[in-house]
């Protein structure tokens, strides 16, 4: 059936969007897009956070809010539509295009099996011609065996009888794309599929993504990796603002972006920052040499720990042998680290080997089951402050950030002058204090809650993927602010992220996590 | 949803305006409970007829201009009973509901913030106090004090206050262990500044949606105590037991058993419109 539809239009372009536009009232928050995608091809959608590019997949999908409307022509398949009749394009939902969300594990039924979701598409919006006239129970039958099969191709079979919450990130990518694509459609417009992801979730992402297309299927993919974009070929575009800026060939864009904007966005990619950018006064040579992580296994540590480079000035915290374990699931064993004021240190390790908890304990929230976390003398209780890694679940959610804010000064007695002249350094406009957590963005958030954390006078820092849910210009700005105050201040700063290029660039040292054995349940998202 | 995260949320905001001011149906709700409110406090002053006065010749009587509800069954003016029967009922509503909700609400945090056995103990308790049939415990209390007020009002909230225990309790657990309370605590924030700014904005919201519930549920367990002959008897003028007395007169007057049961449906109509849609 698939086959056949796609030979049918096989002069035909998969999608061809003609001047689309995207309106909240008069204010076109996305405007004159015009693309066409080859049956078969892969588009890029380049840009930052906030520039419309998933307003305009909902508005491809027919799935935009009410407040809002569109204008333009979107044709998929050959078949084109006023993209304002949005109802038009539903009929043709896991059919004739399909979407992969953002973040595919929220949008996997937590309470469902794996094989059962997937069935569920095969049963329901499939409709192949020997199975239309079936009975319900030689349907679902079917559907079941089909669904079994599918799964299996992507090596999938062991999470057939699975909840969500027990696969992986990845896994559930690979779930979430069949269940999206199991009716067969030859279009799909993914929605950031790397966001979040570690190194190794990306690539199987990347297979994923080639496999299909591999198959003929026609890929619009949004989103703000680099990486990705490079990896999948085909065309590129740009959007800024609700408008594309550039377009063209995917190597010729990344090799010899024509404007300013896109070589900004590429420079901002974390594999193209250079090394040791966050150490300041050193030169790159000399970083890189000290860089090294240095794996001193202990005899019975199964986790190892970078030595002290000699000569460091004050020492914030010393940890010994500390160990962590839930339930039967052994985090790390043996830990020894000693941090130094003025430091950057990278925790690294693979997913589930307790980097955030390594963290939690050296602040102090969590007790280590063996060993010791020791403070200098002389710091205050609130001299181990943490940047967490989603900012919008970092402020009391209810609460203006003003009010927030206003509360910290008065408990420590601090001068509001001082959060002023930290926000204006922040480049933050005063005005969006007023607002509640969730009406400001990711990075403005981010650098607010860098602000409030600043204002503690730290003397060390906690930063648990602080940049990990934002696009990479606004990391790069986020990364530079916090390693220039960290530099400024004088504080340490203890880092987690994913981002192997961040470490490279921004970190001195590493502690290395190992799952030291023992049942790794697998946690979404890393 | 999760696919509109990268929307640039401001585009869609009426920033902060439309938050605070109510809108039509919550205007509703306010005129509709201040109304009641108003006839509940001042409405046995302005009837003024003494709610057990007996006129037996005019019982039954239709309502009329001077009389707009008429008479019971036993010549009772049915306006001077409904004012007081409100009065009562109200109070004691309010009252159990509040008396339910404040220990509740405060249990549940404390067993949220101490966790351990303080709250394993706790939670046993409220697990026995729900094996338990509320009626049964009012109706336990009653025996040391037939036909009085305080074994129904203590017996509702002993009932009651596990509802609003495990609602707090669970929510709590849950913010406790979000990352906007693990700021605060690194931020150097005591527990009373955690509760007002951080619990209680969300708390708040669910208890009153619980309250509102309670209240009409503690004016019918009322009623129901009163029909099987514990708690507040037939000359006391309290909806419930209006209800129950006027119930079979329903065909010759139907104006009488429909005078309570109108106030109490007002009443909590009143009290659901007032809920913001979003949070409800």
């Amino acid at each position: 059936m698939r086959d056949h539809h796609m030979n049918q239009h096989a002069t035909m372009p998969a999608l061809a969007v003609d001047g689309l536009a995207v309106l909240h009232g008069e204010r076109a928050l996305v405007r004159d897009i015009s693309f066409a995608i080859p049956a078969g091809g892969v588009l890029t959608l380049l840009g930052e956070s906030g520039s419309g590019k998933s307003l305009l997949a909902q508005a491809i999908m027919g799935n935009l809010p009410p407040s809002l409307r569109c204008a333009g022509r979107v044709a998929i398949g050959g078949e084109s539509t006023d993209a304002a009749d949005q109802r038009s394009r539903h009929a043709g939902w896991g059919r004739r295009l399909a979407l992969l969300p953002q973040e595919p594990w929220l949008a996997l039924d937590p309470t469902m099996k794996v094989r059962a979701q997937v069935a569920e598409t095969y049963e329901l919006v499939s409709q192949p011609a020997a199975g239309r006239w079936t009975d319900g129970e030689q349907a679902q039958a079917n559907a079941r065996t089909r669904a079994g099969r599918a799964l299996a191709s992507l090596g999938l079979q062991d999470a057939a009888h699975k909840y969500p919450f027990m696969i992986s990130g990845g896994m559930a990518q690979r779930v979430a794309f069949l269940a999206t694509h199991a009716a067969g459609a030859p279009l799909m417009i993914i929605d950031e599929p790397t966001k979040g992801l570690d190194a190794d979730r990306r690539g199987e992402v990347l297979a994923l993504l080639q496999a299909a297309q591999a198959r003929g299927m026609s890929l619009l993919c949004i989103t703000h990796d680099i990486w990705l974009a490079r990896a999948l070929g085909g065309q590129l575009a740009v959007m800024r603002d609700g408008g594309l800026i550039e377009q063209g060939d995917a190597a010729r864009v990344l090799a010899a972006p024509r404007r300013d904007y896109t070589r900004l966005l590429l420079a901002a990619d974390p594999a193209g920052w250079p090394a040791g950018a966050g150490t300041g006064s050193e030169s790159a040579a000399e970083s890189a040499a000290e860089y090294a992580a240095e794996s001193a296994t202990g005899s019975a540590a199964a986790a190892s720990a970078a030595t002290v480079p000699a000569a460091e000035p004050r020492l914030i915290v010393t940890i010994d042998g500390i160990a962590k374990s839930f339930g039967r699931q052994v985090l790390f064993t043996g830990v020894d680290a000693r941090i130094a004021a003025g430091e950057i240190v990278a925790v690294s390790g693979p997913s589930g080997s307790g980097k955030t908890t390594f963290g939690n304990i050296v602040l102090g929230l969590l007790k280590p089951d063996a060993g010791f976390v020791t403070r200098a003398a002389g710091l205050a209780p609130t001299a181990f402050q943490k940047i967490q890694q989603d900012p919008g679940a970092a402020f009391a959610p209810r609460i203006s950030l003003r009010q927030s804010l206003r509360d910290l000064v008065k408990l420590h007695r601090l001068d509001w002058a001082l959060l002023d002249d930290m926000l204006a350094r922040m480049r933050l406009a005063p005005a969006l204090l007023d607002r509640l957590p969730h009406q400001v963005s990711g990075g403005e958030l981010q650098r607010i809650a860098l602000a409030r954390v600043l204002l503690m006078k730290p003397a060390l820092i906690f930063a648990d993927e602080p940049t990990s849910r934002l696009d990479p210009v606004t990391q790069q700005d986020v990364f530079a602010l916090l390693t220039q105050h960290v530099r400024d201040s004088g504080c340490a700063l203890l880092l987690v992220t994913h981002d192997e290029d961040i470490v490279r660039s921004v970190a001195r040292r590493r502690i290395v996590l190992e799952n030291s054995g023992a049942a790794a349940g697998a946690q979404p998202g890393g | 949803m999760t696919t509109m995260h990268s929307l640039s949320s401001d585009d869609f905001l009426d920033l902060a305006s439309a938050r605070r001011r109510p809108n039509r149906a919550q205007l509703a709700g306010i005129l509709l409970l201040v109304v009641i409110a108003l006839f509940a406090l001042f409405g046995p002053w302005l009837v003024d007829i003494d709610p057990a006065r007996q006129q037996l010749e005019r019982f039954l009587e239709a309502p009329s201009l001077a009389h707009p509800l008429g008479f019971d069954q036993l010549g009772r003016s049915m306006l001077a009973r409904l004012a007081h029967g409100t009065q009562l009922s109200l109070a004691l509503a309010l009252v159990s509901v509040l008396s339910a909700a404040l220990p509740g609400t405060l249990l549940g945090l404390l067993a949220a913030w101490r966790g351990g056995w303080f709250e394993r103990v706790l939670a046993a308790i409220a697990d026995a106090v729900l094996a338990l049939p509320g009626l049964l415990l009012v109706l336990l209390l009653a025996a040391f004090a037939p036909g009085g007020f305080w074994p129904l009002y203590v017996g509702i909230s002993l009932a009651l206050w596990v509802e609003y225990f495990r609602v707090v309790r669970a929510a709590s657990r849950i913010l406790l262990a979000s990352p906007h309370v693990e700021a605060a605590r690194l931020l150097g924030f005591g527990p009373v500044h955690i509760v007002r700014r951080h619990l209680l904005p969300e708390l708040l919201p669910r208890l009153f949606t619980l309250m509102r519930f309670g209240f009409a549920g503690a004016v019918l367990a009322m009623s129901a105590l009163g029909f099987v002959g514990v708690g507040l008897q037939p000359p006391t003028p309290e909806l419930g037991v209006m209800m129950i007395e006027m119930l079979p007169y329903y065909g010759e007057a139907p104006w009488l058993v429909g005078a309570p049961v109108l106030l109490l449906f007002l009443t909590l109509l009143g009290l659901l419109l007032l809920s913001p849609e979003r949070d409800a």
